[in-house]
């Protein structure tokens, strides 16, 4: 395996994880997560060059997979080529069904958000520092500070609702 | 002894209802970085199938409706260009300037329908931040669904423009100048449609953009 792909499939490995849980959060079937899986694999791929010590590699990563994620989940995919689904086998969430009951909350929570809070919880819930999370939204770190308030309180007034 | 059992479940059961339903979001931080926890210790993917995945990307329905297009507008050129080269068949000032018409329309319109959905297609997904990829996507979303209904309304114009310069060349007829009934009757039934069709693709375009207006405004806060 040449240099670049060897440097590539570690950090893919490191982070298949991280790529695991915004497929999950954006899609809401398993042939859609599955899809939008491989096709940010691809964006990293394609910007695997210009990145090299641009960046953190967390900041790298994220920029790129939830961009992908957002502009995919909009847009409906049509046939071409692509790794068999049946090949790529991701992780299972096979836990308890108390815990099982409270993750299925946390995701339906993430998805009551619009497209811009979504993305900030994210990387909240990761628990990234609002210096990166700014970084990657493309926002001032004070308005992090700001929109993570106000997700608190829809949070709290969809509490209230149920 | 069953009726204990069961008001004992239910209790459980309401108990963690509430639970779940009051999670707040150090709550679910903590679930988050659980779930994270056991992720983490499941490692699916091989070298193999991360480069089978870098090969090739989707083509998209953008891409596709590109195609389209792109067939649509080789087709009016080719349409333009006919009539460039037998304009001197247009012998009245009438007909020329509906021929002028038919033939800016077959170049301008297909060239502005493929421009926004090339502008749909150049969201750079790699250099911009999630906030710039979202204002970008909102903003050509707008233009293409713009563009579309232009496109869609405007057709309606070239419907009636075009005839007198279609009959002109087949049949050698200048309907603007006979005193034809079927003329009125084609512009009456192109009116009514033009109208029918205005009102509701306007109300179809007003819904669209307010939803993406609210979401620029948001992301201006």
């Amino acid at each position: 395996m040449k240099p670049k792909a060897a440097a590539f499939t570690k950090i893919i490995k490191q982070n298949e994880g991280v790529i695991y849980k915004i497929t999950r959060i954006y899609t809401n079937t398993e042939d859609d997560q599955k899809d939008l899986y491989q096709e940010i694999v691809y964006q990293l791929w394609k910007s695997f060059d210009s990145f090299r010590g641009d960046a953190k590699v967390s900041t790298w990563m994220y920029r790129i997979a939830l961009n992908t994620a957002l502009y995919h989940s909009k847009r409906e995919k049509k046939k071409g080529y692509k790794v068999s689904l049946d090949n790529i086998v991701l992780q299972e969430e096979n836990y308890d069904p108390v815990f099982e009951d409270r993750l299925k909350l946390v995701y339906a929570k993430i998805k009551i958000l619009n497209d811009l809070e979504k993305g900030i919880m994210v990387l909240f819930l990761e628990g990234k520092k609002h210096e990166e999370i700014a970084l990657i939204m493309g926002i001032s770190k004070t308005n992090v500070g700001t929109r993570i308030s106000r997700i608190k309180e829809k949070l709290r007034t969809e509490i209230t609702k149920n | 002894m069953l009726v204990q059992e069961f008001q004992e479940l239910k209790k459980n059961y309401e108990q963690k209802s509430q639970k779940i339903n009051g999670m707040n979001l150090e709550e679910m931080q903590t679930v988050w970085s659980e779930m994270s926890d056991q992720l983490e210790n499941q490692k699916k993917l091989t070298n193999k199938l991360i480069m089978e995945m870098t090969r090739e990307k989707y083509r998209t329905k953008i891409d596709k409706i590109f195609n389209y297009e792109f067939i649509g507008a080789i087709i009016c050129f080719i349409a333009a260009i006919f009539l460039i080269v037998n304009f001197q068949k247009l012998d009245t000032w009438h007909l020329m300037a509906c021929g002028i018409f038919v033939i800016s329309y077959l170049f301008i319109i297909p060239l502005l329908v493929l421009n926004s959905i090339k502008k749909m297609r150049r969201i750079n997904l790699l250099k911009n931040s999630y906030k710039q990829t979202l204002i970008a996507y909102v903003k050509s979303r707008n233009h293409f669904l713009f563009m579309q209904r232009l496109g869609i309304f405007s057709n309606f114009l070239l419907l009636l423009v075009s005839l007198p310069v279609i009959v002109k060349f087949s049949d050698n007829v200048d309907i603007l100048s006979t005193q034809s009934t079927n003329w009125y009757w084609y512009l009456l039934i192109l009116i009514l449609f033009l109208i029918l069709f205005s009102r509701w693709g306007y109300k179809g375009y007003k819904s669209m953009t307010t939803s993406a207006e609210n979401i620029l405004r948001e992301l201006e806060d």
